[in-house]
């Protein structure tokens, strides 16, 4: 899944440690879900989507077809 | 350093000392139970094996900190899907493969043959039951 979290963590100047702390998971999942490795779960999504106090579709762009 | 910055390390310090101590305690367990195979001390050597494994679980459930988080958790159920897959073709082609080239003379197969094939049987048995139980669950 597309995503624009590494453009997020860049404005706020947040390392991907700083950004798996506040969302309590590890850096590994946060670098994982930037390189579209990892699609993160609806509970982490809302997380990351409050940790930066935007909407998820700001965050997240499942790429749904037509 | 920053307040972030401090709280950051503090969890990350917090993480790997508690999964530093969630290993430690099943390595002294397994080392335990070595030593004692080979003193010829069986019990003790059990009992620091429990005491390892039991020490294990008990540092994963209670630390204040999650030691796994949900990447973590998809990699094993995948992991084990694949698992999974690897034996259920060892039991749906070796078993009655073996069975086959058994009965036709072109092979004779070990006595521990038959009890891997059931061993595997009772792991798909149990997958199944636990699988039928959480579906009905929803």
């Amino acid at each position: 899944m597309k995503n624009t979290l590494c453009d997020h963590r860049d404005r706020t100047d947040e390392s991907q440690a700083d950004l798996a702390a506040a969302v309590g998971v590890s850096r590994q999942s946060i670098n994982a879900i930037e390189r579209g490795r990892y699609d993160p779960s609806l509970e982490l999504a809302f997380k990351l989507a409050a940790h930066y106090e935007c909407a998820i579709e700001e965050l997240f762009d499942p790429e749904l077809d037509d | 350093m920053t307040e972030s910055a401090t709280s950051t390390t503090d969890w990350l310090t917090k993480r790997r000392r508690y999964k530093r101590l969630m290993y430690g305690s099943l390595w002294v367990g397994i080392i335990g139970l070595l030593v004692g195979t080979y003193l010829d001390q069986y019990l003790a050597g059990v009992v620091v094996y429990w005491a390892g494994f039991f020490g294990m679980i008990g540092v994963w459930q209670f630390s204040p900190v999650a030691l796994y988080d949900e990447r973590d958790t998809a990699i094993e159920q995948k992991a084990s899907d694949y698992t999974l897959g690897v034996f259920a073709f060892v039991l749906v082609l070796g078993g009655p493969g073996g069975i086959a080239l058994e009965e036709g003379g072109i092979l004779t197969l070990p006595p521990a043959f038959g009890g891997a094939m059931w061993a595997l049987v009772a792991v798909y048995a149990i997958f199944g039951v636990i699988y039928t139980l959480l579906r009905r669950r929803g």
